[in-house]
């Protein structure tokens, strides 16, 4: 099409421009203020030009703070939330529609609306869940009078304890408990024709082998796409990882890198080392973005369908 | 709907394919859930042992307090403020990057970086950029002394949460919006170019119509995210200050739950904030969703 459309290019490059900067400002301002010792952010105040003390204050993070084992704890956490929510979405979309089940509309709404309410709002009795997971049976057990009956028996009621709170498990569990992924399965699977099962039954291929032969090698960017969804969500995590660790050495690097500025309002907190340590903590999944941003943008894209 | 003749019949194995995820979802989101709304009924006391049935007291007690509704106000505030913002915006810079000219490039991949940065970490960065001693308004505030004074102006502290709310909120609305406008037929904009249409006015009459699914999805989202993800900003930013002008209702409940030991009122403000959650997103679909035509 040919046309004039001078004007409006302008002001898309102009718009552009102004967009870019606003998200790699405080990007950059984070770097060159990083790379400046505290005295001279104290005297000239936020540092335009990037310095020398980058890996000074890098240093600090290392060996003052305890980020280097609340990275690899976020590591931990983000890993295996994207590959326990990857399996555990697979199987659960790989029942809902490919078995004959009467529930699986039920299981389908029932998973879904896992979505509607955020972790962050369930949080308070969430902590009393992990506090004790077996609280639900031992509820269950004293309500139906079932505990009656073993007392009785048995001389004592059952009551059981586990606490998960400040364990690995215990941080990924409520972040698995969520259903984008199995929503974004199942759309993908609606989408493959459903020949490619005939032809499977006919070649005499059972439910586990059609999954693992020909499903999954079929699923492998949907797979990456949550993949790298869920493991940015995971190392981003804030509230959840805030409560739900209570050592310094259980917490994720973003709690961390949130104590490591002071309570106390007056004095001016060491903003370089701090800086130094979100450049640290952002390192991994901005260079995981700048990697896979092909699947992650294709994530987005599937799981708002 | 598949004809039975495309379907496993088998009886044990998807149970046991869904058990898992089920089973961490009941223990993990509807037992809460269900405990939010058990506890408001009940005063518990902090370190586990009694309980007592108290009714509508719980509620009454929260309704009554003016902290909760000031609270509730400001979080309806930042939803309307923060999340039209956070749509807006990329609903702009979509309608850029979707035109063929030499910044869309690299501007689709920059805009999806903040995706990587927790709300915690560039809540951590913005509070320094905009230290009022040593950030960017430092300058200003020499000549002008207390134009910028987040840590005592209400009003500077809640402009600061927006900023970083929009900025942490572009990629995914930014990326929805942008598939949106992908999707659109090339032959809608030559249609409306050979009516006399120019590249101004298709914006408004072409391609603004076509992407309302998406407007609304990423409204509907950014509703709830804004109610929800606004807590680590608060923490890092501001903690809830000053003088509470920034606590809204999801960093209220934590500071009632985890540090004043109020279960039972931090659980019957999360019931009600759930109800309005949940009532919030039935009126968008109920009335906004209807109106929207979703054919192509």
């Amino acid at each position: 099409m040919i046309e004039n459309a001078r004007s409006i290019n302008i002001a898309a490059g102009l718009i552009l421009a102004i967009g870019m900067i606003y998200i790699i400002g405080p990007l950059y301002l984070t770097l060159s203020t990083a790379s400046q010792s505290f005295e001279d952010m104290l005297r000239n105040g936020l540092a335009w030009y990037p310095g020398d003390q980058l890996l000074v204050n890098m240093g600090k993070i290392f060996t003052e703070t305890r980020i280097p084992i609340q990275m690899f704890n976020s590591l931990i956490v983000a890993s295996s939330n994207a590959f326990a929510t990857c399996v555990l979405s697979l199987l659960s979309a790989y029942a809902i529609v490919y078995f004959r089940i009467r529930w699986a509309g039920v299981i389908f709404a029932l998973i879904l609306a896992t979505i509607m309410l955020p972790l962050d709002i369930r949080v308070i009795t969430t902590y009393q869940v992990a506090s004790n997971i077996f609280s639900p049976l031992n509820a269950v057990l004293d309500v139906t009078g079932l505990n009656l009956l073993i007392a009785s028996a048995f001389g004592a009621p059952v009551h059981l304890e586990l606490s998960v709170l400040n364990t690995h498990f215990g941080l990924v569990a409520p972040l698995v408990a969520h259903g984008t992924g199995t929503f974004l399965f199942r759309q993908f699977f609606l989408t493959l024709p459903k020949d490619l099962f005939k032809a499977a039954r006919m070649d005499g291929a059972g439910p586990i082998r059609f999954l693992f032969d020909i499903l999954l090698p079929l699923s492998r960017a949907s797979f990456a796409a949550l993949f790298v969804l869920t493991f940015l969500s995971g190392w981003t995590q804030y509230l959840w990882p805030l409560v739900g660790a209570s050592t310094p050495d259980m917490q994720t690097a973003v709690v961390g890198l949130a104590r490591l500025v002071p309570d106390a309002d007056g004095q001016v907190p060491d903003f370089p080392m701090i800086m130094a340590g979100a450049v640290l903590v952002s390192l991994v999944p901005l260079s995981m973005i700048a990697l896979l941003q092909r699947y992650l943008v294709q994530g987005l894209v599937l799981s708002e369908k | 709907m598949r004809s039975d003749s495309s379907l496993f019949s088998n009886r044990w194995l998807p149970i046991l394919l869904v058990t898992p995820l089920m089973l961490l979802i009941v223990l993990f989101f509807y037992v809460p859930v269900f405990q939010a709304f058990y506890w408001s009924f009940f005063l518990e006391q902090p370190f586990g042992g009694s309980s007592e049935f108290v009714g509508l007291d719980n509620f009454r007690r929260v309704l009554s307090d003016p902290e909760f509704w000031k609270a509730g106000a400001r979080t309806i505030v930042f939803m309307l403020s923060a999340s039209s913002l956070a749509v807006a915006l990329p609903l702009i810079l979509a309608i850029a990057a979707d035109r063929k000219i030499r910044l869309s490039l690299p501007a689709r991949n920059v805009l999806v970086w903040p995706k990587g940065v927790a709300g915690a970490s560039i809540g951590v960065v913005f509070a320094f950029i905009f230290n009022p001693f040593v950030g960017l308004m430092a300058p200003l505030n020499q000549m002008f002394p207390g134009i910028w004074a987040p840590g005592i102006d209400g009003t500077d502290a809640f402009l600061t949460l927006v900023m970083a709310h929009v900025w942490s909120g572009i990629p995914f609305n930014f990326v929805i919006l942008l598939a949106g406008l992908r999707s659109i037929p090339h032959t809608m904009y030559q249609a409306a170019a050979m009516d006399g249409a120019g590249p101004w006015r298709r914006i408004l009459d072409v391609q603004l119509p076509l992407i309302m699914p998406q407007l609304f999805l990423t409204l509907v989202l950014e509703f709830t995210e804004s109610i929800t993800s606004a807590f680590a900003l608060i923490d890092t930013i501001t903690g809830g200050g000053p003088g509470g002008s920034t606590t809204l209702l999801v960093y209220k409940i934590y500071v009632d739950g985890f540090r004043g030991y109020d279960l039972s009122g931090a659980s019957t403000q999360t019931a009600i904030l759930m109800v309005f959650v949940l009532a919030l997103a039935a009126c968008q679909f109920a009335f906004i969703g209807r109106r929207i035509n979703y054919e192509r």
